[in-house]
């Protein structure tokens, strides 16, 4: 009986003209997204590999140069596009580009989208996830909230009922109907989407874009499920077709656009943020603790240097085996770089408190619950950002101690010398690896928990609602 | 005319009844509320860090003097000593945040080369970002029109599906005339609680009583007009409530949420910015390389850029301070076609919105609304070129210690130039918002008093 409702509802739902063109619309929002993305994916990715090209090539190619010139010259660290961000660009836009790595401090990332788009940016980007996300629903919404009230307002109601079916199967007929109308719509699109992906040689045979790829489709279907389940059971609570359509719709504005701008904004005035100007300061208050390796005056580097002497039993500098300098350097880094560490991570922390009332915020509203798995699966949230941070800073820091090695490994007087050439070709340049789903899981924990809460919960509760509203 | 104050009274009644309605509107004031105390404190909260920053320089001083107990070589105090451009919020800006958290709003400055220092974004949660401003223009922008969209998709379909418009139409009064009280009672609510709400965000911020407070409101209602124009247009349509409501989220969708990303996506494939990444690479390439060079060359390079230096002595050292702030100043040289360009290119695709927006009156209003506060990208880019600015008095105010070879007292840091910039409004992109604004309005309602005309009004 349920399949034969179901049926009916599909077919119905496919011959209703407003369908039709709320369908086709959706469906052409989704190809212009998935092409727009695609084609931005490419254009972002290309700049930055050719960037990331050009200053790895100007790296290798310096002329002779003194080690800790080389440590200011530094280098950069273009973030990469992770494949799947061409369906969730999730953060992507408001973090920047390009770090500049250099010896003695940590930079911001800068250049991001945001900064060049103006204000327009606000209203929100024409992604896939965007369409999933907050259209799709709107239209389950405009093909559901009549699925009882209808039935109810025109007396079919009675007549099914006196079928011998419960109002439970008719819910679960109607809930399989237009779940097939929903993914009809959809699952080309997706299709598409992998498809394109897949042509991509840079993503051919790769496992982990297919697993994320899969948990990106699945949490979507459990999304869509939960929303036809909850339009359906508000159809069924409500008296007429018109207050189940505007109650939909307000939960709809309340979920999808007041509580995730609302719970961001209350996040971050809980917990407010350190300036980069505060934080700088701070470090530099702290290194100061440690050794300033471009002060040889220093208290610490005198015991130093004391140390060295002892070490290689002689009695003055010029008879050291290494540059004092070089060492200095080497530890000054050393300890900088910690200091540098702790201040970063207490920021990360205070963002991550930030967004925690997003994250738990989910469970009270499962836009909140599909985004940060959306973004999480795409490789284009917060962590993802984070694991990038900290890897351009793994490469800077293991630079810069290289070079204070070579400086070291000059030998007194290093200051007036160079070193050759071919010295830069031997170093390692950044090569960004994105990490895998497995590392990304833990994140994704509490998105894939609330989601699944909610299609269950407006399952059991829902249903139970439903088998005891009234046919009248 | 006592008809219409009849029909007006009666809608009153109706609306403290309707208690659906009434919560609401007390919703969109609590919202209202919290956007003026989240921009409120979002810009007290940039005041207060930007107050903090002369405290950061006034330390980095003190450590300096420490460091260098005697005069000093001023090379070494514009090396270690920074300082910060300051881009202080008007007073209005917490009524509109605009782009004040996605770019920064100070620069920390040391005489070393501009540019590698100009783009220096502040600490900024991502996922806030991405979030947006909770704040007064949001709400009017985004959450008013559903408002006035809840209040009149069942403007006439209601009284039509419960069988009153047929009573009501029996009375010796004219379909137009109750649309017209029906809607009159409606804009007179939402404008009331759009007029309360700005004065009261205006109170709490504290915004300097000048022609701006004018051009809000008139923002404000205009926009409130426009939607209730687009309300009219369906009501005259006269569909059922159900596909009233489906057709009047729909415009809302088109115009607030569709048409500003694809316009998005079309400004930024029509006017494509030439990357900041590639500046800031050449940059350091021009700067590094000056460390090889022959000091005469870069020197010779500099001193046809100010020629007053000329007669200063050859550069015998291996190295001066002279040469080495000259080659950084070189590198800033070398990049600024490229700066030139870049900002060109980010004010070039602010214009086309703005020619652009007569699409959407969304956009206008938020734009309008950031030209008021000054809080948009116009803003930051005067500010990037106030802070260049600021650079160049910096480089004008050591040059002499470094070319004359004077020495660096602790009586000089008092000297050194100090950076203050307040956002200044752009009235007149304000002015083109009311005009395009008015434009919609008088079109929507066009449209509507046609339709009404068109179709007479049927009670059943």
């Amino acid at each position: 009986m349920i399949r034969s409702i179901a049926q009916k509802e599909f077919i119905s739902t496919l011959r209703d003209r407003r369908f039709a063109v709320l369908s086709a619309l959706v469906l052409v929002l989704l190809l212009a997204a998935t092409l727009v993305g695609r084609a931005s994916f490419r254009t972002l990715q290309r700049e930055r590999q050719t960037a990331q090209g050009t200053v790895n090539e100007q790296f290798r190619n310096q002329p002779s140069r003194h080690p800790h010139r080389v440590a200011h010259y530094g280098s950069f660290a273009f973030r990469p596009k992770s494949g799947l961000s061409l369906l969730d660009g999730g953060v992507d836009s408001f973090t920047g580009s390009a770090v500049y790595l250099e010896a003695h401090q940590q930079n911001s990332v800068n250049f991001s989208q945001a900064q060049q788009s103006g204000s327009l940016i606000r209203f929100g980007e024409m992604t896939v996830a965007f369409v999933l996300q907050l259209l799709v629903p709107l239209l389950i919404i405009f093909l559901c909230f009549g699925a009882f009230t209808q039935e109810r307002e025109t007396g079919t109601l009675k007549l099914l009922l006196s079928q011998g079916v419960s109002l439970r199967q008719v819910a679960w007929g109607k809930i399989t109907g237009y779940g097939q109308a929903v993914a009809l719509v959809v699952t080309p699109a997706l299709a598409l989407a992998a498809a394109l992906l897949f042509t991509g040689e840079e993503f051919a045979s790769n496992t982990d874009l297919v697993a994320r790829l899969a948990l990106f489709g699945l949490g979507y279907a459990v999304y869509f499920f939960l929303i036809v389940v909850g339009s359906v059971v508000v159809s069924a609570r409500q008296s007429s077709s018109r207050t189940a359509l505007v109650m939909l719709l307000g939960l709809w504005i309340l979920g999808g656009i007041i509580l995730p701008k609302a719970t961001a904004n209350l996040g971050a005035s809980i917990y407010p943020t350190i300036t980069k100007a505060q934080l700088d300061a701070d470090v530099h208050e702290e290194a100061q603790h440690g050794i300033d390796g471009h002060d040889p005056h220093d208290k610490r580097a005198e015991a130093l240097k004391a140390d060295l002497l002892k070490k290689y039993g002689v009695d003055s500098e010029d008879q050291l085996p290494v540059s004092l300098a070089g060492v200095q350097m080497a530890a000054g880094e050393e300890y900088s770089a910690k200091v540098y560490q702790q201040h970063f991570a207490a920021l990360n922390a205070t963002y991550e408190r930030q967004n925690r009332l997003s994250d738990w915020a989910g469970l009270l509203n499962p836009y909140q619950a599909i985004r940060p798995l959306s973004m999480g699966v795409a490789g284009s949230d917060f962590g993802h950002y984070v694991h990038f941070q900290q890897a351009a800073e793994a490469y800077r820091y293991a630079l810069v101690q290289r070079l204070n090695g070579l400086q070291a490994g000059m030998g007194h007087g290093d200051k007036e010398r160079r070193l050759d050439a071919a010295t830069w070709r031997e170093l390692p340049v950044f090569a960004y690896q994105a990490p895998t789903l497995g590392w990304a899981w833990p994140h994704l924990l509490l998105p894939v928990a609330a989601l699944l809460l909610w299609a269950a919960g407006l399952s059991w509760l829902g249903l139970r609602l439903i088998s005891k509203t009234s046919v009248e | 005319m006592h008809l219409f104050r009849i029909l007006f009274f009666y809608e009153w009644r109706h609306f403290r009844a309707a208690r659906g309605l009434v919560l609401l509107c007390g919703l969109l004031l609590a919202t209202g509320l919290y956007g003026i105390y989240y921009g409120t404190t979002e810009v007290t909260r940039q005041r207060a860090q930007l107050a903090a920053l002369p405290e950061l320089t006034r330390r980095n001083v003190a450590e300096l003097q420490v460091k260098f107990p005697g005069p000093a070589d001023a090379g070494d105090i514009g090396y270690y000593h920074s300082t910060f451009a300051v881009h202080h919020p008007d007073a209005w800006a917490a009524l509109s945040l605009g782009l004040r958290d996605v770019n920064p709003s100070y620069v920390k400055l040391r005489l070393l080369g501009l540019h590698n220092q100009l783009y220096a974004t502040d600490n900024a949660n991502p996922m806030k970002l991405l979030s947006g401003n909770f704040d007064l223009a949001f709400v009017l922008v985004y959450l008013l029109p559903l408002l006035i969209i809840a209040l009149g998709f069942n403007l006439l379909s209601a009284e039509r599906e419960e069988g009153i418009l047929t009573l009501l139409l029996a009375q010796p009064v004219r379909p137009a005339t109750v649309v017209a009280a029906k809607l009159a009672f409606r804009l007179a609510l939402v404008l009331g609680l759009a007029g309360l709400l700005s004065v009261a965000g205006m109170l709490w911020a504290g915004v300097p009583l000048d022609g701006r407070v004018a051009s809000w409101l008139a923002l404000t209602a205009l926009y409130c007009l426009f939607w209730f124009g687009v309300v009219l247009v369906v009501t005259a349509w006269q569909r059922p409530s159900a596909v009233n409501a489906v057709v009047l989220l729909g415009v809302w969708l088109v115009l607030v949420v569709l048409v500003p990303s694809l316009l998005n996506l079309a400004v930024a494939a029509a006017r494509p910015v030439p990357q900041g990444l590639e500046l800031t690479i050449r940059q350091r390439e021009e700067i590094h390389a000056g460390w090889d060079k022959p000091k005469a060359e870069t020197m010779n390079r500099f001193f046809a850029l100010y020629p007053q230096w000329r007669d200063t002595a050859t550069i015998r050292e291996r190295f001066v301070w002279r040469w080495y702030y000259a080659f950084q100043h070189l590198g800033d040289q070398a990049v600024a076609p490229q700066a030139a360009s870049y900002a060109h290119g980010l004010q070039a695709r602010y214009n086309l919105v703005e020619q652009l927006n007569l699409l959407s009156p969304a956009i206008n209003a938020q734009s309008s609304f950031n030209a008021l506060a000054g809080s948009d990208l116009p803003a930051h880019l005067a500010f990037q070129r106030s802070a260049t600015r600021y650079h160049d008095s910096l480089r004008a105010f050591y040059y002499p210690f470094l070319f004359r070879k004077v020495e660096f007292t602790h009586a000089d840091y008092a000297r050194e130039p100090q950076h203050s910039f307040t956002s200044v409004p752009e009235l007149a992109t304000a002015q083109h918002g009311l005009s395009k604004l008015l434009l919609s309005v008088a079109v929507v309602f066009g449209l509507g008093g046609l339709l009404l005309r068109l179709r007479p009004v049927s009670p059943l």
